[in-house]
């Protein structure tokens, strides 16, 4: 197999490395390059677990080789906040109950970063359509929804779907 | 019991922040397949492709060979080892005989995965193919080959002996009578009898299985997935003859688990490996061997028959539950060797006289093992299936038949105990004031809406019992920290620990550290699963809490120095919780899809530790029953699983998923701390059986198996007419 030689930036920060041409860019990410936020799920473009953005544009690096981003500038989960301030969006999956377990939310948040992009004011029914490629076992996506309205600026209201704008449930 | 109104501190009234939620939301949350060591090797399996086969000679020249393979075990070295939870039947490798597709043969460590996998599939093996038992029903017959020849050597866990069994093909057997059952039956104005099958599923948790083994002096250290660890030590030490000593292990972050991650298959090989070569040895499991190597939902056929008075009124039940447990009992963690709640086949229900079989079988199939609320998905598909074909041939509502016969505490349920639990009327009466079901089902008549239907079933939960112990310690500068051997699958342990404890003491949550140790590090902990951890760990954290406050007496945290202090819990509660559906479903008249158009939820989870989260059990657990209702099947043709990657078992999507009511029932304290009950098995039973009555109100077709899909209700409208 031939080697090439690959350059790219990884979080704003520049990369050389020498790699087999057909390595996928899941395993150079995460083994090379040891940013392990980017996951592995089903290996095969379903999951979503290993979203990341390439040049702002969402792609599932289980599907894609490595030389694909030369060049190119990568964004993972790890390069979402900045000098350690957390994005509206990170924030609101804490708050909302985005994650459950977590093994999803870098896919889902990469992706909603790209969604928000492209739509700062998504409405459900667009949500649902941009997110249906990241697939969660935990929450049952409601709780990620409420989180990517909240971080819109909708305020964690969704159009009713879910328990949409609700308060949590109270003790009383 | 401190009663739930000291517990309405104002730190439980508010919504929760994860302790972990910084670390899952910006990537550095570390979970078992990011762990890496020097010098680590990758394991890849040799796998069986017939589901039932001699093997007659495994040959190795070619694999060995290979640059990069650093060691290559087969059966005859790891011969007579074998794994399991309760019943340790499944051999690490097979060295006589493979039993199912994926059994596992040989096993290869190499410099990278791609050399292993390479290697693995240059082992040469040469089988002779045995006839296989692909149905319980054939392996229950006298003349079938008998799969585990070799029982009565197996190691049984946890004391006692292995129950008796009718048949050798039985893995678990139980029988349940109270009552008059004849008496009954002969009193009851009508008697019903139906069948009811359930497909098998899998958890489909994101993060497959992954675990790395290595030895330090004369330790040996295991990272895994397994959300049981202590468990595991002790199964790592029975199955390999080394004292749990000289084990520890690290369950960390846990990427989803629904019940499948309490088995390991992998970690017993990688300390051979890692013996043989001195090198740390890894196993990420790839998805497609996920969903055909093991631990799947049990597939079941299930007979229930029941006797009612005029008003419907139950007056007898008897049951027959066949599970197919596949290969191997060895992902059972329970006595019985069946599904933890195998006989509870009428739940929920005032049942005075009942006699319940059921039994968990081995075929040439796939392993099955625990799943969310292990035996409920199948028995509540049945029983609130069952009670609406009752209602609708008496011509009784659908709610008033549930209303005259739920259970309200004091009644004799299925298991002929008086129940502790949920007053079932009142739930009953929200479910119908929340999904506004008069309101509702009266305009689908007047308007004669065709396709659409509400339908309803209700579901029953154990709270959580068993011991557990945490340790308390104050720091010299006043802060608190809990340790705890309780890993975190996702449901927030931690956070709830962390707020009982503080919440207990009168302390900002800021003075709390909840800190997760490996089994040398803390108390033996069972582990997360049964329901358990808010009422049996989070009451221990609640009794070292109090622990903590009685040796304080007057003085301040700051002001002791450093202290160490143990909280223990014994739960032994046996209390169960209540919720119930109502479902609005749309067929399409021409394509038979379904559409649930709204669903609405109501649950009884005594006191809220924490919000967030616990809505996020019950949205998780409701979309999680709603794959397995009108979705999931992993599909077995001939012994193979043929729905092998996520593409093909399909789970819900964002876009699958309806608008959802949840309203609480909180007033009713239970067991667990400050009157908290369990969440995380408690809402993904019932919603098949919520389908499929939803789906006969909207086209009077009744599907009789899970999952409900098109497929099966165009079938089933085609063969009767309707
Ligand atoms: S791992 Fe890439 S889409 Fe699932
Ligand atoms: S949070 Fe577990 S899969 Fe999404």
């Amino acid at each position: 197999m031939s080697t090439h030689r690959l350059r790219f930036t990884l979080n704003g920060t520049p990369r050389e490395l020498e790699i087999a041409a057909d390595r996928l860019l899941i395993d150079v990410i995460r083994d090379d390059c040891g940013a392990t936020g980017t996951k592995l799920g089903c290996g095969v473009g379903i999951c979503g677990t290993c979203s990341v953005l390439v040049d702002g544009e969402l792609v599932s690096a289980c599907l894609v080789p490595a030389v694909f981003v030369d060049g190119r500038s990568l964004t993972t989960v790890e390069g979402l906040a900045q000098d350690g301030e957390l994005t509206p969006l990170q924030d609101a999956f804490i708050r909302d109950g985005g994650f459950q377990c977590g093994i999803c939310t870098p896919g889902q948040l990469i992706a909603a970063t790209a969604l928000l992009r492209e739509h700062p004011r998504p409405d459900g029914r667009e949500v649902r359509d941009w997110m249906m490629g990241n697939l969660c076992r935990c929450t049952g996506y409601y709780g990620i929804e409420r989180a990517i309205m909240r971080a819109s600026g909708a305020g964690g209201q969704s159009d009713g779907r879910g328990l949409g704008g609700q308060r949590p449930p109270s003790l009383s | 019991m401190t009663g739930v109104a000291e517990a309405t501190t104002s730190i439980l009234r508010e919504p929760e922040y994860r302790i972990e939620g910084r670390d899952k939301v910006t990537g550095a949350a570390r979970f078992a397949a990011d762990i890496v060591r020097p010098g680590m090797l990758h394991a890849a399996y040799v796998t069986s492709p017939f589901p039932h086969a001699r093997v007659v000679s495994v040959d190795l020249t070619r694999a060995r060979a290979m640059p990069g393979v650093r060691a290559v075990l087969t059966g005859a070295e790891t011969k007579p080892q074998r794994l399991g939870r309760r019943l340790q039947d499944w051999p690490l490798l097979a060295w006589d005989r493979v039993l199912f597709i994926g059994d596992r043969v040989a096993v290869v460590a190499a410099d990278t995965v791609e050399i292993a996998a390479a290697a693995a599939a240059a082992v040469d093996v040469e089988y002779e193919e045995l006839p296989a038992i692909l149905d319980p029903e054939a392996a229950l017959a006298p003349e079938a080959p008998v799969l585990h020849p070799d029982a009565a050597g197996y190691a049984y866990l946890g004391g006692g002996t292995r129950p008796t069994v009718p048949h050798p093909n039985v893995q678990g057997h139980g029988i349940r009578e109270h009552g008059d059952v004849d008496a009954g039956f002969a009193a009851s104005h009508r008697v019903y009898e139906h069948t009811f099958t359930v497909a098998r599923t899998h958890q489909s948790y994101l993060e497959p299985r992954a675990s790395l083994v290595w030895l330090e002096g004369d330790r040996i250290r295991v990272v895994t997935t397994n959300k049981a660890p202590f468990a595991l030590r002790q199964h790592l030490s029975v199955s390999l003859g080394i004292p749990e000593s000289r084990i520890v292990v690290d369950a960390g972050h846990i990427g989803g688990d629904f019940g499948g991650k309490g088995l390991s298959i992998d970690e017993f090989v990688l300390y051979h490996l890692a013996r043989v070569t001195g090198r740390p040895v890894r196993a990420v499991t790839r998805y497609a061997d996920e969903l055909q190597a093991t631990n799947t939902r049990h597939a079941a056929r299930i007979i229930l028959r029941t006797g009612v008075d005029p008003d419907g009124r139950i007056l007898a039940h008897t049951s027959r539950v066949i599970f197919d447990g596949g290969a191997y009992a060895a992902g059972k963690p329970v006595a019985t060797l069946m599904p933890g709640d195998a006989m509870l086949t009428l739940a929920g229900y005032r049942v005075p006289a009942a006699r319940v079989e059921a039994m968990a079988v081995y075929t040439n199939q796939v392993p099955a093992g625990h799943s969310r609320a292990p035996g409920q998905p199948q028995n509540a598909f049945a029983a609130e299936s069952h009670m609406d074909l009752i209602a609708r041939d008496l011509g009784i509502d659908a709610f008033a038949l549930r209303e005259r016969n739920v259970v309200r505490p004091g009644d004799v349920d299925v298991t002929g105990q008086p129940w502790h639990g949920t007053d079932g009327a009142a739930l009953l009466a929200k479910l119908r004031s929340a999904s506004r079901y008069d309101d509702r089902t009266a305009n689908i008549r007047s308007v004669g809406a065709k396709g659409i239907g509400v339908g309803i079933a209700l579901g029953v939960r154990h709270v959580g019992r068993g011991r557990a112990s945490m340790v308390l310690r104050v720091t010299a500068s006043g802060h608190v920290e809990l340790h705890t051997g309780v890993s975190d699958q996702g449901g927030g342990a931690h956070t709830v620990f962390q707020r009982i404890v503080a919440s207990e003491l009168g302390v900002p949550l800021e003075q709390v550290a909840v800190i997760r140790g490996t089994t040398d590090a803390v108390p033996n902990d069972p582990g997360v699963g049964g329901s358990r951890v808010t009422p049996v760990q989070g009451s221990a954290a609640l009794a070292a809490a109090r622990a903590l406050k009685k040796r304080l007496g007057d003085r301040e945290l700051e002001e002791v120095g450093a202290l160490e202090v143990i909280g223990e819990a014994a739960q032994e509660t046996h209390e169960a919780s209540m919720y119930a559906y109502a479902l609005v479903a749309e067929v399409d008249p021409d394509t038979c899809k379904v559409r649930i158009r709204q669903a609405t939820l109501v649950a009884d989870v005594g006191t809220v530790i924490n919000p967030v989260a616990l809505r996020g059990q019950l949205e998780g657990g409701f979309v999680f029953g709603l794959g397995q209702a009108v979705m999931e099947d992993l599909r077995v043709e001939d012994g193979r699983v043929v729905t092998a990657n996520l593409g093909d078992y399909k789970i819900p999507t964002i876009a699958d998923v309806p608008p959802l009511t949840v309203e609480l029932l909180t007033e009713d304290p239970g067991p667990g701390p400050f009157g908290a009950k369990s969440a995380g098995e408690l809402a993904n039973p019932a919603v098949g059986a919520a389908v499929a009555n939803a789906v006969h109100a909207a086209c009077g077709v009744r599907v009789m198996s899970l999952p409900v899909t098109a497929e099966k209700i165009w079938r089933e409208s085609r063969r009767s007419g309707s």
